[in-house]
């Protein structure tokens, strides 16, 4: 939905989670469906805060995925194949057994993929008591706060995503259905939004690998470079779930984090990805 | 909601707000008679944790300074200016004319000394709707989180740490430190002098220089240490109100104070510990 369809009718009740990203909106049930100005006022709320937050959401496999479907197609993640009958949803769980869990370390969900998700919807059932936080940061913000040197750098450069390295050997895919199963693509840098039409940092540590037409020393530096600055908590929100809760980022302009410091407790929840368009950048925005 | 995790210890209640890092204290008012087991049970808390958090309290100047007090011998920043009457006070402010918080990044306050202060207790006044976060790391979990050999290389060195690019055209009054300049070096992994537990103690904000190396191989250690520091797995990311108290221990804790509220106003006071000569004792 375009930043020019109909402006909202509804108020949200919000509550903002720092200067920098991250809203909780109140009083929305969505077992009980989204009209077209709910709708309107939630994507709003989206693009203006980069994620959203939802508290004691009850729904079915059915309504989440329909609830994703009104902001566009669902993805398939490349790598896990979801349960039965759901191939667009993604199980997150972790447990005593767990030697890792998905998402630690900054990253956009599957950036790999020639056409990154749009977004992700994740509903938490199960959470720790202490301990399995989120974080977000802003990639508008971590733009805008780079020298005027390191802008001018990197935009209008590209970079290669890589999944091989991040999810070889995580979900049980065939040795020979690797090469087809784990995409590779090349990204603009900084890339322009394409409803806010903001520019935003692009480059992640998880999978980012190489920045494209730079000496590999260069690339590795000016990388690790961003990514410390990617990594500074003036651009974040850090979200705090409860059982129930539901969290939907933006993926062109947002990145995030989970934390992994609650083993051997249980966390568990279903995500729903939003696809998205080939990342583009547009000097004259 | 889910019910978090309460811990009742000398009727004191506090949740966790991480698995290891801040302790949120419940229904206690500091204004009043505080009793030497709740202090005790504080600073017991404090030097596990890291940090303690207390809301909606409402305090005096003296009561500030009175409390932390209890806990040891107040320190003088070298630096800061303070209220009248009031040496031991330190007023944070910033608003539409400050720079804003802007690159003072994950620190030890004044670790530049030779005996930096032990605790800080920051009392909010105003602030922001929102915004202006701090976050703590706990310099115990950064240590453990290290590999078996990496702990060998680190234990043992020591690092420079200096103030000078740190309060460079300041007031560091250097009458206060005694005449000295704000340059020091202490071990890169601390022995906390209470829990004995193993902190690593090397900071952004002040640390220079892993003395005794390469230089080359130093910038690239202290790089990596900045780094792991802030992993959020060591954090807490703490929301003030107004009447909300941040209790930190800086022998085993950084912070950050988050730079997302300019232009917006915001006022607190902090109290400070004077601290011991870090020293590194093999277990």
């Amino acid at each position: 939905m375009s930043a020019d369809a109909q402006r909202s009718e509804v108020t949200l009740n919000k509550t903002l989670l720092t200067g920098a990203c991250g809203a909780i909106l109140h009083d929305i049930d969505l077992a009980k469906g989204v009209d077209a100005s709910l709708f309107n006022a939630i994507d709003q709320a989206l693009m203006e805060h980069g994620v959203i937050f939802f508290r004691d959401q009850v729904i079915t496999r059915e309504q989440h995925k329909a609830f994703g479907r009104l902001f566009g197609e669902l993805h398939y993640h490349p790598a896990a194949p979801g349960p039965e009958g759901h191939p667009e949803i993604l199980i997150i769980h972790a447990d005593e057994k767990s030697t890792f869990s998905a998402g630690q370390g900054w990253h956009s969900d599957v950036s790999c993929d020639a056409e990154p998700p749009m977004g992700s919807i994740l509903q938490l059932e199960s959470v720790p008591d202490t301990g399995g936080d989120t974080l977000f940061s802003n990639m508008y913000a971590a733009y805008e706060a780079l020298s005027d040197r390191m802008r001018n750098l990197i935009t209008g450069m590209s970079a290669i995503h890589s999944g091989k390295h991040v999810y070889q050997g995580r979900y049980n895919v065939a040795a020979d259905e690797m090469v087809r199963e784990y995409p590779e693509s090349e990204h603009p840098i900084v890339r322009t939004h394409p409803v806010t039409k903001k520019p935003a940092l692009f480059v992640n540590s998880g999978f980012t690998t190489q920045i494209v037409g730079m000496k590999p020393k260069e690339s590795k530096a000016i990388l690790e470079h961003l990514y410390q600055h990617i990594a500074l908590p003036d651009f974040q929100c850090r979200f705090k779930w409860e059982p129930n809760s539901m969290a939907f980022w933006d993926n062109r302009c947002m990145q995030h984090h989970a934390v992994f410091d609650y083993w051997p407790q249980v966390r568990h929840g279903e995500r729903v990805t939003v696809a998205g368009d080939k990342p583009f950048y547009d000097d004259a925005a | 909601m889910s019910e978090p995790a309460k811990n009742v210890a000398s009727n004191l209640q506090y949740d966790l707000l991480t698995p290891h890092s801040g302790a949120e204290f419940h229904n206690i008012d500091l204004s009043a008679d505080v009793s030497q087991n709740v202090i005790d049970e504080i600073e017991n808390l404090l030097v596990t944790y890291g940090v303690v958090f207390f809301r909606d309290q409402q305090l005096t100047r003296e009561q500030h300074r009175n409390l932390v007090a209890r806990f040891g011998q107040l320190h003088i920043h070298p630096a800061a200016p303070a209220p009248e009457g009031f040496p031991e006070i330190i007023v944070i402010h910033s608003d539409a004319k400050s720079k804003g918080v802007a690159g003072s990044g994950w620190h030890s306050d004044v670790s530049c000394d030779p005996q930096p202060p032990a605790a800080s207790m920051l009392y909010m006044k105003s602030m922001p709707a929102v915004g202006g976060d701090t976050l703590f790391s706990n310099m115990y979990a950064a240590y453990d989180a290290l590999s078996d050999s990496l702990k060998t290389y680190l234990e043992g060195l020591t690092a420079v740490h200096s103030g000078a690019d740190v309060y460079r055209g300041g007031s560091y009054k250097k009458e206060a430190a005694g005449g000295r300049l704000p340059v020091s070096e202490h071990p890169v992994i601390r022995t906390h002098p209470v829990s004995k537990r193993k902190a690593l103690f090397v900071n952004y904000g002040f640390t220079r220089q892993l003395v005794g190396l390469p230089r080359r191989e130093s910038d690239n250690m202290l790089r990596f240490l900045f780094d792991h520091v802030n992993d959020p797995h060591f954090q807490v990311r703490f929301a003030w109100q107004p009447g909300s108290i941040a209790f930190w221990d800086n022998r085993c804790v950084q912070h950050y104070p988050t730079d997302d509220y300019f232009p917006a106003s915001r006022t607190a006071e902090r109290v400070t510990l004077s601290g011991d000569t870090p020293c590194y004792e093999e277990a």
